[in-house]
């Protein structure tokens, strides 16, 4: 694509969102709710593409090269929105009081179920090559995977609900729903959640191969432009801006996540085709990415969705990382089975990294390490298999 | 002191002095309750069920109050017992002089049910005319912080059960027409063409309406674009055109008794009428009571689905 067009389109859709913030914010809350749901995807979309954002990518860095950054960022992202969330708990719930859990915070049954979700879900993602949120935004970049993993999403979404019934019965009707300041109270859960997430950095700059990171920017128009507009922003402030937008969000709107739409979108097409179960047992009773059947066009975590994809897309158009061209083969069948493996996952386990790790830690949510543990466990399996069969 | 200051120290004594005289009946207005926050002597509550909703902003002061566990009984599927409703009241701070205000979300379905629950245990709680949906349509103030009020001492009388009708009290009414009993559920409910509305689970095996009732949906006593209840007389006359006048008691009903709450309330206190009962029962008990006959105009057969 030639530049100037490039950067006009850019400037196009950034203006395309910014009039849609404008124009969907009404008096009601419901529509401020749907308006800055589409303002925090839309930043949220730009801090991925710009800091490369990714659960899969910063693993792998890590595990195969040894380039500690992505796996610090995503720990810090996981700092600072435990400390935003215990600010908004505060505020919300002075005395976090045994029978209640923070309002709509994703605190979610802990089983093996979860587990073998979080499991699968790592595994899938090691195949699809990134997780659903990168997913997302690399659809903005013209990934050739990205489109057949988010279908193999969907379709892993109706598995999961094909399998829902069984699986609660067998385990997740009656699991410990676990938040930590139940038991540790806000000081003690912070002080946990940091000193672990202390000991997991230690770990990573241990096994650190990269000795010297080189990021400096010229202090002129054009550098500063070109720091923000064109290189890669460092790993930290992608995940200072995560930890703060997921903050913010809970604030205003709802936990982050970006599963709910898709979920909801198979679950409605799947509803329609009738081969849905006529009940999901407890299903919308749980904390997480709730998927309904869609009654109305626009929805809070929909907007959300598609503010990150523009915004990525913007913001990779802009950067010169809009490079679309036509899948290969693999890339059409690994996406297809990691989307499967990761819809599958994110259905049972109620969200994905974003719904499930990233929200329900910064919620004090013991479900959100699990998924952490068991994700890391099917990358590390993932990466191992794709290694060992070549593929 | 300035002119100015002098004169802001009398409009605020004013406001604090004449709480009550300035709302004399059921309903308060958004812009009345604006200039009333800082008043000790109003205390203001929100009864929504949407999760999130008052955590996320409120009306500044407002107590939280949670329909599923503060209000209900759900051992007993009962009101709240004495004992915590008295805990909820001292909690927030309510003695007999108090002005209580309840507001919520979805048109004041259950703030209403908290108004009525107030009124059974003798409190006359108002309602926000037009719920959390006008006040933030006018653009007033929200806040997030949550307030906390120095306990009262309060003594709680005894239930006035006279507001409630119980399973009896609505076959009574049945057999002997002594009263009039009122559907406020929507049209396709009250006919049986359906079994609960959208996005509700069946909870009744039948379908239809308690035989003889008046089906007088609960919107039509709202006004659709602000949410505040019709005027007086429109509501009078609404009723009226159902033979519903005062003259004679009423039941309202609907499915789990939370709408006709609301009902309850247009009738009890706005319309003044004087004997009103709220069947809370309702449909998902009268339709499932078995051997009990009901009214089902359109036929529907429950085929276990």
């Amino acid at each position: 694509m030639q530049r100037p067009f490039a950067y006009l389109l850019a400037l196009l859709i950034a203006g395309g969102l910014a009039y849609g913030v404008w124009s969907l914010a009404g008096t009601d809350s419901a529509s401020r709710a749907l308006s800055i749901s589409l303002a925090l995807g839309a930043m949220f979309g730009a801090v991925l593409q710009r800091s490369r954002f990714c659960f899969l990518c910063h693993t792998r860095d890590f595990l195969e090269e040894g380039d500690p950054r992505g796996v610090l960022s995503i720990l810090l992202a996981l700092a600072v929105g435990t400390a935003g969330y215990l600010v908004i708990f505060g505020i919300w719930m002075p005395v976090p009081s045994p029978d209640r859990l923070p309002p709509t915070a994703h605190v979610g049954p802990v089983s093996w179920v979860l587990a073998v979700a979080a499991l699968s879900f790592g595994v899938g993602m090691a195949i699809a090559g990134s997780c659903i949120s990168a997913q997302l935004y690399r659809l903005g970049e013209g990934s050739p995977t990205a489109p057949f993993a988010l279908i193999g999403t969907a379709a892993g979404f109706v598995l999961g609900f094909l399998t829902w019934n069984p699986l609660f019965l067998a385990a997740t009707s009656e699991p410990p729903v676990v938040w930590l300041p139940h038991t540790l109270g806000y000081a003690g859960t912070i002080a946990l959640t940091l000193v672990t997430l202390i000991a997991l950095a230690a770990v990573t700059l241990r096994f650190s191969r990269l000795k010297r990171a080189d990021n400096a920017t010229t202090l002129d128009i054009r550098g500063v432009l070109c720091a923000v507009f064109v290189k890669r922003w460092p790993a930290y402030l992608g995940g200072i801006a995560v930890g703060t937008i997921s903050a913010v969000a809970y604030l205003r709107v709802a936990p982050l996540g970006v599963t709910a739409e898709i979920g909801s979108l198979s679950r409605t097409a799947a509803n329609a085709f009738g081969i849905l179960p006529e009940t999901l047992y407890g299903l919308d009773g749980f904390r997480g990415c709730a998927t309904v059947v869609k009654q109305a066009l626009l929805s809070n975590n929909g907007l959300f969705v598609i503010g990150l994809v523009l915004a990525s897309f913007a913001a990779a158009l802009a950067s010169g990382e809009f490079k679309p061209r036509l899948p290969r083969f693999d890339e059409i069948w690994r996406g297809l089975l990691g989307g499967v493996l990761m819809g599958w996952g994110a259905m049972t386990a109620l969200g994905c990294t974003v719904g499930v790790l990233l929200s329900g830690i910064h919620a004090g949510a013991l479900s959100g390490w699990v998924f952490l543990a068991f994700c890391f466990a099917g990358v590390v399996a993932g990466l191992w298999a794709r290694r060992r069969f070549a593929f | 002191m300035s002119f100015k200051q002098w004169l802001a120290g009398i409009g605020l004594a004013a406001a604090i002095a004449l709480p009550a005289s300035a709302q004399q009946g059921p309903l308060v207005e958004a812009e009345w309750l604006a200039k009333n926050l800082q008043n000790p002597k109003v205390r203001v509550l929100e009864v929504s069920v949407d999760p999130g909703v008052y955590e996320r902003g409120h009306v500044p002061g407002a107590v939280n109050v949670n329909w599923h566990t503060d209000l209900v009984d759900p051992v007993r599927r009962d009101i709240a017992s004495p004992e915590n409703f008295k805990k909820l009241i001292e909690k927030a701070g309510i003695t007999k002089d108090t002005t209580v205000v309840l507001y919520g979300d979805n048109n004041n379905w259950f703030a209403a049910w908290g108004a009525w629950v107030f009124n059974v245990y003798g409190i006359d709680a108002k309602l926000l005319d037009g719920g959390r949906k006008y006040w933030e349509a006018k653009g007033l103030p929200l806040d997030s912080a949550v307030p906390s009020y120095q306990a009262s001492k309060y003594d709680l009388p005894a239930a006035n059960l006279s507001l409630r009708a119980r399973l009896a009290d609505v076959n009574k009414a049945v057999a002997d027409k002594n009263a009039t009993l009122v559907d406020i559920r929507s049209a396709a409910e009250y006919s049986g063409k359906i079994f609960a509305p959208e996005g509700v689970k069946e909870l009744s095996v039948r379908a239809g309406h308690i035989p003889g009732a008046k089906n007088v949906t609960w919107s039509k006593a709202v006004d659709p674009a602000t949410g505040k209840f019709l005027p007086k007389d429109q509501l009078a006359k609404l009723y009226a055109s159902e033979g519903i006048d005062g003259s004679k008691p009423v039941i309202t009903y609907c499915r789990i008794g939370e709408r006709s709450s609301h009902t309850w309330f247009a009738l009890a206190k706005i319309l003044g009428f004087k004997n009103v009962k709220n069947y809370d029962g309702s449909w998902t008990e009268y339709g499932n009571t078995v051997g009990l006959p009901i009214a089902n105009l359109s036929g529907t057969v429950w085929n276990g689905k």
